[in-house]
């Protein structure tokens, strides 16, 4: 059962970031790619939080009844470092967004084959 | 007050958040307070330098009380104290030439510019002194998100088109990155830089080879790498003129600082070092081709960048001692050498539109001292005597001929003769031509003219008398190379 759930929570972690990574790289509309790019991110915020996970753990505080038993507490770290990766993904997001609306209105349009003013 | 190195994070982030505010107050303050701060960042760092080099120790700050490895804290070495305090000299001098530049531009827009321009600051500086790896990856993301929103500062040009581009690649990196310190997690379970290099000889090769290739790969981006370096040039060519030097001087030195970082404390792996020799031989050779086929000064100048990044990962990738020494006296010359050009280059071509080579046909008669400190700084990065870029290759040629790499010997010398091509093609548009273009020309403010003239002034003087920073690049050598006694700083400050 822990098998399965540690299997399952790997598994739907890197099945987001391909479906993010398909999105940011298939798709046309400069808004898709930033919504692919977001689920890339969160595919990979998921693989955090579960590198850390201990099925049936317990918070990381030191009490009187999980003395004997830290070997059950969840890491810490890994949730620490999501916390921030959301943040700073979040604030990617915002920045890209802010550059499609400027785009958008610079060009008229939110397809990226029609915005090639700068070549590769 | 104490001097201590958190004031290189906390000062300009701490202006960055309080720029909006003052500006309120008085409109002139705003553009001010970054001058200050940039300046102060400069003393201390003449403070600290000092401090470092008399007393054979490095500075290792603890923050908040908690000690290494659990807390995290900043590493103040010769090697990341001296790319520190470049950034911040670099950063006071681009201010100064920012200060009156485009008067026309609006006041909010100033305050945003500067606001960016402080975060950017924050953000590269933060990635040279932290000691912790995760911060690393933060401070990466800070300077990424305000590069991006500096590319697209302009509305009337494409800056959003190539910040865009600026942005999918970049968030490509990170996540690779972000990926890699996660693998890394998992193997060492810490994410201290000392830490991780003590244990990192017990992880499995096999995982070592697929965490420092994401690595290599995400750094790589940020350091203009072939063939990942599709960003710059788009990058360079929209953003304002001065960001291209802070691109050139520090953005893409904190890629190639967290590259470096990672090659030679954090992994124990010498097969890798083959690698960057070929990468740097590539990027710089495909560069320098491309560069000579450009027809607009910016985009020109960022192609000798890219090739110039490449020289130096070449440079790190012999690593024996002598070529590291040439590695970082490569940097510290493209980082004063390029931003000069970007200064004075964006001056001849001020009010085009296109920003073609064909607009700087005869300008020497119209722009005489600008048109003079370019074609000193072409002179100094094709590395002619007696200027700073000389040394740096020099030095570069004969660590290569210590170890007998003489297939590098021949593509650096034959890319230099690609390099003096094209910039003396530049030199001989601006002093042998006829002025054909009608576009009105723009005299340089005196804080840009001095801005300039305080770097023309660094290139000659450590082109005539090298000695002046070598000493201080010998000791940052030594420092990145002596992986041992990083460790043991580190890990033993704060014990009783």
């Amino acid at each position: 059962m822990n098998e399965f759930l540690t299997i399952s929570f790997y598994g739907t972690a890197i099945v987001l970031m391909l479906i993010g990574l398909y999105a940011a790289l298939a798709k046309k509309n400069l808004l898709k790619i930033v919504i692919g790019l977001s689920i890339i991110d969160s595919g990979l915020h998921l693989l955090f939080v579960a590198i850390g996970f201990i099925s049936n753990g317990t918070a990381p505080i030191f009490s009187p009844e999980v003395l004997e038993s830290a070997q059950q507490m969840v890491d810490p770290v890994p949730q620490a470092l999501v916390l921030t990766a959301i943040v700073i993904g979040f604030a990617t997001t915002a920045v890209a967004l802010a550059l499609v609306i400027r785009l958008y209105k610079h060009h008229n349009t939110a397809a990226i084959d029609e915005i090639k003013n700068l070549k590769w | 007050m104490v001097i201590s190195p958190v004031h290189y994070i906390a000062l300009p982030l701490m202006a960055a958040f309080l720029i909006p505010l003052f500006g309120k107050l008085n409109k002139d303050l705003a553009r001010i307070i970054p001058g200050l701060v940039l300046l102060y960042l400069s003393y201390i760092s003449v403070v600290l330098m000092n401090q470092i080099i008399s007393s054979n120790t490095i500075i290792v700050e603890i923050i908040a009380g908690w000690r290494p490895p659990w807390g995290i804290n900043l590493v103040f070495s010769p090697f990341t104290g001296f790319l520190a305090s470049m950034f911040s000299m670099l950063g006071f001098v681009i201010w100064m030439y920012t200060y009156n530049f485009k008067p026309e531009v609006d006041n909010a827009q100033k305050q945003k510019f500067y606001v960016l321009f402080m975060m950017l600051i924050t953000g590269a500086t933060g990635i040279v002194l932290t000691g912790d790896i995760f911060n690393l990856f933060v401070f990466l993301e800070i300077t990424a998100i305000s590069a991006y929103s500096l590319t697209a500062f302009y509305r009337e040009r494409d800056g959003a088109e190539a910040a865009f581009k600026y942005l999918l690649i970049g968030s490509f990196s990170s996540t690779l990155i972000l990926l890699a310190i996660l693998l890394l997690y998992t193997q060492v379970g810490t994410l201290n830089m000392a830490e991780i290099a003590l244990k990192m000889p017990a992880v499995d090769p096999y995982m070592k080879g697929v965490i420092l290739i994401l690595f290599f790969v995400g750094f790589g981006i940020e350091a203009e790498m072939f063939p990942l370096n599709g960003w710059s040039p788009d990058v360079y060519t929209q953003a304002p003129g001065p960001i291209g030097a802070i691109f050139a001087g520090m953005v893409v030195k904190a890629g190639i600082y967290g590259l470096i970082r990672v090659v030679f404390t954090l992994f124990d792996v010498k097969e890798i070092l083959p690698l960057l020799v070929i990468i740097g031989m590539i990027t710089m050779a495909v560069a320098e081709v491309i560069a000579l086929r450009q027809g607009k000064l910016k985009r020109m100048l960022a192609y000798s960048s890219i090739g110039q990044m490449g020289l130096v990962v070449v440079a790190f990738g012999i690593g024996t001692h002598e070529s590291v020494f040439a590695a970082i006296f490569l940097m510290f010359n493209h980082a004063i050498i390029k931003g000069m050009l970007f200064l004075s280059g964006t001056y001849l071509v001020y009010n085009s539109t296109e920003k073609t080579l064909d607009d700087v046909d005869g300008i020497g008669k119209y722009l005489p001292f600008t048109s003079f400190l370019f074609a000193l700084g072409s002179l100094a990065i094709v590395g002619m005597p007696p200027f700073a870029g000389f040394w740096s290759k020099l030095y570069l040629l004969m660590a290569a001929a210590d170890v007998r790499l003489m297939a590098v010997i021949a593509i650096i010398l034959v890319v230099s003769v690609i390099e003096i091509v094209y910039y003396f093609r530049v030199i001989h548009r601006i002093y042998f031509r006829e002025r054909t273009s009608t576009i009105e020309l723009k005299i340089p403010s005196f804080n840009a003219k001095s801005a300039m003239l305080i770097l023309a002034i660094i290139i000659v003087a450590v082109g005539v008398y090298p000695d002046l920073i070598s000493g201080l690049i010998e000791r940052a050598t030594t420092d990145l190379l002596d992986k041992q006694s990083y460790i043991q700083s580190v890990l033993s400050v704060g014990l009783k």
